[in-house]
């Protein structure tokens, strides 16, 4: 495959195809390190805390939670939306990159891919938790019944979006499970004992011949024409859950490509965070390039634009519609009670991500983490905002309330972020975090290596700068004295 | 092996089914089809027989207890509900339901000439206190149980040996309207002479009757007539709510203002209300003026001197009065004189020469005969708080040798409680009918509980000419005796029955009376004829207009000394909540959980502060305060009020009970130990102050913005403006032209889908907004209908009020004169959307709407998601957050076996986890479809009545069928005054609002004409101004 000498190398240093084997499967094949066994307990911790919150919810009643006759879902349906939204990244990178031939999404989708499962799980859960009556919960699924001729509202976007997510959530799951068939067999073939029969069960009986090659990218383009459009259709669903209502603050059709935007922002976001740290805590700095953190930076700046166009719209819109009641829900959402909800998420969503136009600070570790962890708490308080703020205060002043968390609310959202540490930790554990395959497939082309001996073969000297992310090509003496172009 | 070698013997075997040949033949022999059994064979079906009984017997088979009648009585059919005539201890005639022998619901007696079909909160209520499970299960003595013999025994022997010991008894009572009762305690005191009967009425309306007293000789409490007012001036008085009959009285009221007089006479009375405190009449009021307490008396003699002035009587001298008030009452005078014999001027201070003042103006107005009627006085309130406390003295001399405590409770109650206690100790016996053991009880050497009223016979006369009686509906739950029947076994009368006994009266005294005026025949001579229909009326006495015989000038003198001697920078008045009153039924969850009208707040009493007070002492709402007077000190938490006087703090009575039930104790603090004593009456305005504490309480308010913000949800108008365009103040405040087809009014809003087809009838509601008087009888009487769970303080705190129905209360502020404020109250229940947006959006269909115009709840199909609650614009939906029945968490009345009784049958008790609203009575509609379908005959109007608009004392909702053009509901839609709130939204209410017209004063030239102008601009409610005081959401 060509490709220009001035494409950034998207495999840093020297790694043969075996040190590409060696980098990924160590985490896997080694002893897990003290990181690994700090985070895990402190996720595991997490989790129990996540068990002992819904068990506790599912056991009283809902009422366990700080929820009133006004303010019906606060930080429930926030968190699920956070959630779905922070999934979105993967199919994105997955799926879209994919098509589109982005060939530097190969390092980071295998664990975009699955921070995408874990966080439509911990969404999954919230759709469960926030039930009434949870162990009811799959009368949303238009299952024969006998209850007569029972059906499920096919009006309801709650219906829906129980189709979207479950959708999302399998596709997802075939997706990565089978660009991750190569890389267990690449396990299984080194492994030794139970973990070669455990291995062997969950490679599928993977050949690497060429036939299953073949095959295994026909799948895959299969699969990333099949997710695209789930991509935009998950999260438009979930926006229809508020935009198909009266509530004025809801009743919005800006909804579907906003709330994309966001999603799409916040996974970034999330992925951003969950690599910076892989990235170092793997050792994996050669195949998540400061290149890659870049073009996600980018992704992120402008996602994050998309959303501040939104706010500005839906508040324009409010004062242009003449609907005391829109104009109110906005003013409120301003300048009400919860107007610190408000400018938390204008200053963590729209103004922190505009500092991405500059290159020194897109390129810079810290900050890009910084950033990441502040996009994702903005995004939290941007569903927060639409939820809370719009419900609170409606349409009749008599019934206007005050939405306060309980401890319960709290340790269900923190629990939830502990169940994805905690899956995710596995995964890291038990799974190459990085595509094997898909890396190694850069090698010959991308690499910074391919590069090198793609110029001295043109006469050419290559220097990469990782820092900077910086491509120098300069004519070798002898091709300079030919009068080649300098680039 | 046979198989294998596959011989001949295995071929032929293997074609048979069996390996023997079956007895075929035997058996279908003679031989078996003998008669006679065999000693063997009966042996063996014996052994058989047994074993499986016994093994059959092994597995205990769930016994579950149906319907338990042996022999059906007569007048139950299980599932079909039984109307009985009956009354409530205050005196109204009442329906009881009761289903398998139980009563459940409390509907009024329309026929009633007192309540006229209207029952208060405190009435819809009183089932849950029949059903309270602290009451005591049988009778005590020293604290331990004792039979009723024994109890009579002793009781017997102390009644005699009186006379030797030189002692008296004394049967403590609150005020007696039973007239059998009277007798019989009449007759009790003829056998044994030595005791006496004391009537008190812990909040006491004494100065009433005792002005009237002096003033015409008549030792009685009138009966007024607001129905015949054209102007009324009620000047602390909070009569619709708490003052002597305000079920009666809110029939009258309401019969001048609501859609009946705007319609058919084209006029409606104007209001004038004098107070301090908000009250819930206040409220209702055209024209309102906040007025310290100290001052009220001063502005009757104002008021006296302007009519007198018209009218031509004598003066007097009075003090100035603050600027507004005195222009308010020179208007209310001029009004008054001119709508003379129309006119009515009533007082709720506990003062007999403030009250003799107000009878010499109502005489000067020509109110005697026509508005107010001593002929025909009313029997309540007629008790005598001096009485009390020349009993104590009595006591301290041990001159009472037994205390009979008769429906009082003077321990909690009096206001100088250590005085009564110590007291107590020097009196031997004592004695309490208490149904609890209650604070009074506690003291008792006997407890003899009584009858719930509705397990006992009773009869009562709330006014002399109307007799109302009373029959029970279910057999006593407990080992209890009615006191009545208690005093008969006493004068040795044991074997007569308290029943015979009432009959008897009733025989001899009343139906003779009733039934001479009514031809023979009629239903108001004979017993049984009686109680079916529940009470009668004895043909009134001839109005008279009597002559005022006071001095005026001393009654005067007396006033302004008064005033002088209350008057402080902060005084305190104490007042009755409509829910809780004095505080007899504290134990009641559902009126411990009823939102006061006013202030919107449940489970709690409080230091209510006028904004401005609050403001200059720095206090906030659900501040902590310490309200101190007379030498006595509570802590309250504050409330905001607007409208309330400045200077004044007003503190409810009725709470801080500590032993009345799991329930109440404990709720709020007591004021009765503010009142004062003077002249011989109680008083409920003292010079007071506060001192911050630095704590809060967080007040559980089911409202907590009470500024409508401008919106037209609420919509209303003035007479003046009425009277010239119907349509006045109904019309959107924009314009919707815009969103109907084809941009035309009439046209019906676009819409993207198309209509169902509405065949049949569709069910639809008409509430009148000038009719509602926010008595809240509807959300008790809905809640007890429905199986409304009560949640308790911490959960309406936490805003989780489970009421279907709510009132919502909306004050709109004067910004010149903050303490000049109008109140709308709007009841709020499912308004039944014909696009109803909670429909579309449930996953499972568990809510859908009928044909017949219903958005009905599946509660079986409901699994929680809430996003119907989420997308009601009119947030009606309520949601089970905890399973409020068997759970300790609570324990109200779902709880407990004898709770559970209370439960309507017809409604399911709804687990946690499902959503749950106002369904129009479905139950009720069905029932009524029912009935008309087997008598085979359409459903008329009125039929079906939901449980709101049965109960309303003021008739301002009105249920019924919009499809049939005729009902008085199609009718009311179709007015000009019907509005739906939130209209624009499409949504297609089933509920149709009609305005409120606030018949205003119109400006007098001397009223300047800032004020003038002020009045003019503030025809729609608009922003207020006390957005840091009024929002507690935002500290």
């Amino acid at each position: 495959m060509h490709e220009s000498l001035i494409r950034t190398p998207l495999v840093t240093g020297s790694p043969t195809m075996h040190d590409i084997t060696e980098d990924i499967c160590r985490p896997v094949e080694g002893k897990p390190t003290k990181a690994w066994w700090i985070g895990f307990v402190l996720a595991t911790l997490g989790f129990l805390l996540w068990l002992y919150s819904v068990g506790y919810t599912m056991t009283v009643g809902i009422g366990a939670w700080g929820l009133n006759r006004t303010v019906g879902w606060a930080w429930d349906i926030t968190s699920f939306v956070w959630w779905v939204g922070i999934g979105h990244a993967g199919t994105l990178i997955s799926a879209i990159l994919l098509l589109f031939r982005q060939n530097w999404r190969n390092s980071i989708n295998r664990s975009a891919e699955a921070m995408t499962l874990f966080a439509v799980i911990c969404a999954a859960t919230y759709v469960v938790s926030h039930m009434g009556r949870p162990w009811l919960a799959y009368w949303i699924f238009p299952l024969p019944n006998q209850f007569g001729s029972l059906w499920v509202n096919f009006n309801s976007p709650l219906v829906w979006d129980a189709f979207a997510i479950s959708t999302y959530f399998s596709v997802s799951l075939l997706f990565w499970y089978i660009g991750l068939l190569p890389d267990i067999a690449s396990i299984r073939d080194r492994a030794k004992g139970l973990r070669k029969k455990v291995y062997s069960f969950f490679s599928f009986g993977w050949t690497g011949s060429i036939k299953t090659w073949q095959r295994f990218e026909a799948v895959s383009l299969i699969l990333a024409g099949l997710a695209t459009p789930l991509v935009l259709s998950v999260h438009t669903i979930v926006s229809m859950d508020f935009a198909t209502s009266v509530i004025p603050g809801w009743h919005t059709t800006i909804f579907p490509p906003y709330f994309v935007a966001g999603a799409v922002f916040s996974g970034f976001a999330m992925v951003q965070t969950l690599l910076l740290i892989a990235r170092k805590a793997l050792k994996l700095e050669n195949y998540i390039t400061i290149y890659h953190i870049e073009l996600m930076n980018i992704i992120i700046l402008v996602t994050g634009s998309i959303v501040g166009v939104a706010y500005l719209t839906e508040l324009f819109i409010a004062w242009y519609s003449g609907v005391e009641y829109e104009q109110y829900a906005f003013l409120n959402r301003v300048s009400g009670p919860y107007w610190w909800a408000y400018w938390s998420m204008m200053t963590c969503n729209v103004i922190s991500p505009q500092l991405m136009w500059v290159k020194k600070l897109r390129t810079n570790l810290a900050f890009t983490f910084l950033i990441s962890i502040v996009v994702n708490i903005g995004m939290w308080f941007e569903r927060f905002v639409i939820i809370v703020t719009s419900l609170h205060r409606d349409f009749l002043p008599s019934s206007w309330a005050m939405f306060y968390p309980s401890l319960y609310d709290v340790g269900v959202f923190v629990g939830s972020i502990g169940l994805f540490f905690f899956l995710f930790m596995l995964f890291i554990k038990f799974l190459p975090s990085v595509a094997i395959a898909e890396v190694k497939l850069l090698l010959s082309s991308s690499s910074e290596e391919a590069k090198k001996r793609k110029a001295a073969k043109e006469g050419k000297q290559y220097e990469f700068s990782p820092e900077k992310g910086s491509v120098v090509i300069a004519a070798t003496a002898a091709a300079a004295r030919k009068g080649d172009d300098h680039e | 092996m046979e198989e294998l070698e596959n011989t001949p013997e295995f071929q032929a075997a293997q074609k048979r089914e069996f390996a023997e040949d079956l007895p075929v033949q035997a058996l279908l022999s003679d031989v078996n089809q003998e008669t006679v059994t065999p000693r063997r064979g009966f042996l063996k079906m014996l052994g058989f027989g047994a074993s499986t009984l016994a093994a059959a017997a092994c597995n205990r088979t769930p016994v579950k207890k149906a319907i338990p009648y042996l022999v059906k009585p007569e007048e139950i059919t299980p599932g079909v509900p039984a109307f009985y005539a009956s009354a409530l201890p205050d005196g109204y005639s009442v329906l009881v339901k009761t289903r398998e022998g139980r009563p459940i619901k409390i509907e009024g007696n329309p026929g009633c000439p007192v309540s006229k079909g209207g029952v208060d909160a405190i009435g819809h209520a009183s089932v849950a206190s029949l059903y309270d499970n602290t009451r005591l299960k049988g009778p005590k003595m020293n604290r331990t149980e004792a039979s009723w013999d024994d109890i009579d025994q002793v009781i017997i022997s102390q009644l005699r040996a009186l006379d030797g010991e030189g002692k008296q008894a004394v049967i403590l009572s609150p005020t007696i309207i039973s007239p059998s009762t009277k007798k019989l305690i009449g007759e009790f005191i003829e056998q044994y002479p030595n005791v006496q009967h004391i009537q008190y009425d812990a909040v006491s309306q004494s100065a009433v009757w005792k002005a009237n007293r002096q003033s015409f000789g008549k030792p009685v409490v009138p009966a007024y007539r607001f129905d015949r007012a054209d102007v009324i001036v009620s000047i602390a008085a909070d009569f619709l709510g708490t003052w002597i009959s305000p079920v009666e009285y809110s029939k009258q009221y309401v019969h001048n203002r609501g859609q009946r007089a705007l319609k058919e006479d084209k006029k409606m009375s104007r209001h004038y209300q004098f107070e301090s405190a908000l009250s819930m009449t206040g409220t209702n009021a055209d024209a309102r003026v906040p007025v310290k307490p100290s001052q009220l008396g001063l502005v009757t003699l104002a008021l006296y001197n302007e009519v007198a002035r018209i009218t031509g009587g004598t003066s007097v001298q009075a003090p100035e009065l603050p600027e507004i008030a005195a222009e308010k009452v020179k208007q209310a005078a001029k009004e008054l004189a001119a709508a003379k014999g129309r006119s009515l001027v009533v007082c709720g201070l506990n003062d007999v020469a403030v009250q003799e003042v107000v009878n010499s103006m109502n005489v000067l107005l020509g109110s005697y005969g026509k508005t107010i009627d001593l002929e025909n006085p009313s029997y309540q309130y007629r008790g005598d708080e001096a009485t009390l406390s020349a009993l104590v003295n009595r006591m301290n001399g041990g001159k009472i040798g037994a205390l009979f405590f008769y429906g009082v409770n003077p321990v909690y109650d009096f206001p100088q409680a250590k005085a009564f206690t110590d007291a107590l100790g020097k009196v031997k016996m004592k004695i309490s009918f208490s149904d609890r053991e209650d604070e009074t009880a506690a003291y008792c050497n006997i407890i003899a509980p009584d009858h719930s009223p509705f397990e006992s016979w009773n009869d009562y006369q709330p006014r002399a000419d109307v007799y109302v009686v009373g029959q029970p509906t279910i057999n006593p739950i407990f080992n209890t005796r009615q006191v009545q029947q208690g005093l008969l076994a006493w004068m040795q009368r044991g074997e007569e029955d308290y029943h015979d006994y009432i009959r008897a009266y009733w025989e001899q005294e009343v139906l003779p009376a009733a039934g001479g005026s009514r031809g023979p025949g009629d239903a108001g001579e004979n017993w049984e004829m009686l109680l079916k229909r529940g009470f009668a009326a004895l043909p009134p006495a001839a109005p008279a207009a009597p002559a005022f015989s006071g001095n005026i000038s001393a009654l005067a003198a007396e006033i302004k000394a008064a005033a002088g001697k209350q008057e402080s920078d902060l005084e305190l008045v104490l007042y009755q909540k409509v829910g809780l009153r004095d505080g007899r039924y504290a134990n009641n969850p559902w009126l411990l959980e009823m939102p006061d009208p006013v202030s919107k707040v449940t489970w709690d009493n409080y230091a209510a502060l006028s904004p401005v007070t609050a403001g200059e002492l720095g206090l906030k709402q659900n501040d902590l305060v310490e309200v101190k007077a007379g030498g006595h000190t509570v802590e309250l938490p504050v409330l905001i009020q607007p409208g309330q006087a400045a200077g004044t703090v007003a503190v409810a009575l009725g709470y801080g009970r500590t032993a009345c039930g799991k329930a109440g104790n404990g709720v709020g603090k007591n004021a009765y130990p503010f009142v004062e004593l003077a002249g011989g009456n109680y008083r409920y305005i003292v010079p007071a102050s506060l001192e911050k504490t630095g704590k809060t309480r967080e007040l559980a308010q089911t409202q907590t913005h009470h500024s409508v913000e401008g919106r037209d949800v609420v919509r209303e108008t003035t007479l003046e403006e009425y009277l010239q365009d119907n349509n006045a103040g109904s019309q959107p405040k924009h314009d919707h032209g815009q969103l109907k087809v084809d941009h035309q009014e009439d046209k019906p809003f676009y819409s993207l889908w198309d209509e169902h087809p509405k065949p049949g009838h569709h069910w639809a509601m008409a509430i009148d907004l000038n009719s509602c008087t926010g008595c809240s009888a509807c959300i008790i009487s809905c809640s007890l209908e429905n199986n409304v769970p009560v949640v308790g303080r911490d959960e309406v705190r936490r805003r989780r009020d489970m009421h279907w129905i709510r009132i919502d209360r909306y004050y709109a502020v004067d910004e010149e004169n903050p303490e000049n404020i109008e109140v709308t109250h709007q009841p709020m229940l499912c308004q039944h959307c014909d696009h109803a947006p909670c429909e579309t959006v449930c996953p499972v269909l568990a809510t859908m709407h009928s044909s017949d115009g219903l958005n009905q709840m599946a509660y079986n199909r409901c699994f929680g998601t809430r996003y119907c609650a989420n997308n009601c614009p009119y947030k009606v939906r309520r949601f089970n957050w905890f399973n409020y029945a068997n759970n300790d968490k609570f324990e109200y009345y779902m709880n407990n076996d004898l709770g559970k009784l209370a439960l309507n049958p017809d409604v399911v008790v709804r687990s946690r986890g499902v959503m749950e609203k106002c369904t129009f009575c479905a139950q009720r509609i069905q029932a009524g479809k029912l009935n008309a379908k087997m008598e085979r005959r359409p459903l008329k109007d009125g039929e079906i009545e939901t449980a709101c608009s049965s109960s309303c004392p003021a008739d301002a909702i009105t249920f019924g069928d919009m499809n049939d053009p005729d009902s008085r509901v199609s009718r009311l839609l179709k007015d000009e005054r019907t509005y739906y709130a939130l209209e624009e939204l499409n949504v297609q209410p089933g509920i149709g609002y009609m305005t409120r017209v606030r018949n205003k004063p119109a400006p007098e030239e001397e009223l300047d004409h800032h004020e003038y102008y002020h009045m003019k601009e503030k025809k729609t409610h608009q922003e207020n101004i006390y957005k840091d005081l009024l929002r507690p959401e935002t500290y």
